[in-house]
């Protein structure tokens, strides 16, 4: 209770900063973004983000799936390499190398912050279908279910809790290096703070920089009701009780 | 109903698991696969639902080979339970009960009735109590119950039994043992039982195979393999105390006195000194007019004063037997009374036999004879 308070705080407060910086209208010879411009960044910027997650979810589920099987699990290490070298790089670096390789744009934004933000969602995909107790695993062979039965009934079933807090990370992760997609005209809120930062005027700065936090915290909210949805009524039982 | 032909086991590491097992298991028949640990047992299991592919020998399930049918055709015939973990926490009882029936195909509402069947015959009840529960909200020896009403799905000719009772507290796992025995006589399934616990391997098996080092060393009766061990090993396994062990193996009502010198509340100690003089005893059972136990008149108490009642000098009981008690609990019970006498009553509290210590040693010193003309595998 009290979190959702400091968040709905938070959350008013960010906003009421972006009402504000709006409401300058003009700082010395440079107009601020009117609320119309605003508003369709605000679009652009969930558009980015969304469109990138979708990639993310829908390369970065299957991957982690293949790497939990027991073929693929020589591939194991080389992911968590992969893993903690991959979110080293920079997202600017990211962006930027899909940028010169796709050309500028929203697609090669998407595309690159679909790569950048799939690490988690693999990470968490993989740990969450082998972290599944083999001895329900070995009942479940035992009783006759066929390998892709045993996947959907009892493995992704029992790793939704694990896969869904990878996708909220990644999500959250988006929506911040999205700002960067702002800078290879991709469009978005990062377009203001870009704008604002060559201007030298952070007032503008503020004007992206506040309502990108907050859609940060709304979606990562938002998952996290989604999340627990998502977590089966007795393994939230079984979580709460502590059990294995 | 179950055939294992030189059955041999090499895991790609090189450990040789099972060696050359050649086992027959009858229908109807429960058999506990007893070992150490390591021993091959839970290999061997494991072997005959292709849980575990088989290196060599030949593994027939009611006539078929194993290998010749579909693996997952083979499962869903053959119950599989394993310890209480094996339940999917994320499925009620309801649906974890139904699992093989839904693989199968099965109707709703036929599994609906299944599933009801089951939780009954398992004594969940009231049955709509468990239904929609899930793992997390039992207890230790309730889960174990559904993973059994599990196995028991499609009701399958086969169970294979992995130490299921193994991560149970021993009160509740001696419970369970009861009841399941009580189960088989109703459904009379093939099992096939895994345990290193010798006691439970007496108490639920018609017959044990002991492992050793993936080797099968002896498979016999429970009171053929307390009589006559094999081997050393076997002599080991079981222990020294195994006559006392076979005492599980018979219950009261096969050696108690049946017919034994009863006393009325109501006659003399005159009398009663006279009934003990006659059948050479030292207390003997007081019974009133129903033929209700009310304790014991002792020599000592009775010598004196001829003409009271039994009545005013019965010494009170304090341990009864039942006909169905197993003899080593019975003994447990003699020795506790200082009489060494053990009454025997029905439900009703009627005297129906009394153990002595004399009967007893009859029973020991048959079972060591048992050693020379060994019983008949069933």
């Amino acid at each position: 209770m009290r979190r959702r308070f400091v968040l709905l705080l938070l959350l008013g407060g960010l906003c009421a900063l972006t009402g504000w910086m709006t409401s300058l209208g003009r700082v010395g010879f440079f107009m601020m973004a009117p609320p119309a411009k605003l508003l369709e960044a605000l679009k652009e910027h969930l558009q980015i983000v969304l469109s990138a997650e979708l990639l993310a979810v829908v390369a970065g589920i299957p991957l982690g799936l293949a790497l939990s099987r027991r073929s693929f699990r020589r591939g194991a290490p080389i992911l968590s390499a992969v893993t903690s070298v991959g979110q080293t790089v920079p997202t600017l670096a990211l962006v930027g190398v899909f940028s010169i390789l796709m050309g500028l744009g929203w697609r090669s934004a998407v595309v690159a912050l679909g790569v950048y933000t799939l690490l988690p969602i693999v990470r968490n995909t993989y740990a969450g279908l082998v972290s599944v107790d083999p001895r329900v695993k070995d009942a479940a062979r035992g009783m006759g279910m066929s390998a892709w039965q045993i996947l959907w009934r009892v493995e992704i079933p029992l790793a939704a809790p694990l896969i869904m807090a990878g996708i909220r990370t990644s999500t959250v992760l988006n929506v911040g290096s999205a700002a960067v997609a702002g800078m290879i005209g991709a469009g978005g809120l990062g377009e203001i703070i870009m704008t604002g930062v060559s201007l030298r005027l952070v007032e503008m700065v503020l004007q992206g920089a506040a309502p990108t936090a907050a859609l940060a915290i709304l979606l990562d909210h938002l998952l996290e009701g989604v999340a627990a949805t998502a977590t089966p009524r007795g393994l939230r039982l079984a979580l709460r009780r502590g059990d294995s | 109903m179950i055939e294992l032909r030189d059955v041999t086991k090499v895991f790609p590491g090189g450990t040789q698991a099972v060696d050359g097992v050649s086992l027959d298991i009858g229908e109807g028949e429960f058999c506990v696969l007893l070992g150490p640990s390591g021993c091959g047992k839970t290999t061997t299991l494991r072997l005959i639902n292709r849980l575990v592919p088989l290196t060599s020998g030949k593994i027939t399930v009611g006539g078929h080979d194993v290998s010749t049918m579909r693996v997952t055709t083979l499962r869903r015939r053959i119950g599989y339970a394993i310890q209480e973990i094996g339940l999917f926490p994320h499925m009620t009882v309801a649906q974890n009960i139904a699992t093989v029936p839904r693989l199968l195909g099965w109707r709703r509402r036929k599994r609906r009735e299944r599933v009801r069947e089951l939780l009954d015959l398992l004594g969940l009840t009231p049955v709509d109590e468990y239904l929609h529960r899930y793992p997390a909200e039992l207890s230790g020896g309730q889960r174990q119950r559904v993973g059994v009403a599990r196995a028991l799905g499609a009701n399958p000719a086969i169970l294979l039994m992995d130490e299921p009772f193994g991560a149970i507290d021993p009160i509740t796992r001696e419970r369970l043992q009861d009841e399941f025995l009580r189960i088989q006589r109703e459904i009379h399934k093939t099992v096939v039982f895994v345990t290193h616990d010798i006691h439970e391997a007496i108490k639920l098996g018609d017959t044990i195979a002991l492992m050793k080092e993936g080797r099968l060393i002896q498979h016999a009766t429970p009171s053929q393999l307390l009589a006559q061990p094999a081997d050393d090993f076997v002599r080991g396994f079981v222990g020294t105390d195994r006559t006392l062990k076979a005492l599980r193996l018979t219950n009261v009502r096969e050696i108690m006195d049946a017919e034994p010198t009863v006393i009325g509340e109501e006659e003399t100690l005159a009398a009663a000194r006279q009934a003990m003089d006659a059948v050479g005893r030292t207390a003997l059972p007081v019974v009133d007019a129903g033929g209700a136990f009310l304790g014991w008149i002792e020599r000592a108490t009775a010598s004196e004063g001829g003409s009271d009642p039994v009545a005013s000098r019965v010494t009170p009981y304090a341990v009864l037997g039942s006909p169905g008690m197993p003899l080593n609990e019975a003994v447990a019970l003699m020795l506790e009374s200082a009489t060494g006498n053990l009454p025997v009553v029905d439900d009703e509290r009627r005297l129906v036999g009394v153990v002595t210590f004399d009967r007893l040693f009859d029973q020991l010193r048959q079972s060591s004879a048992e050693r020379v003309a060994p019983k008949e595998l069933p």
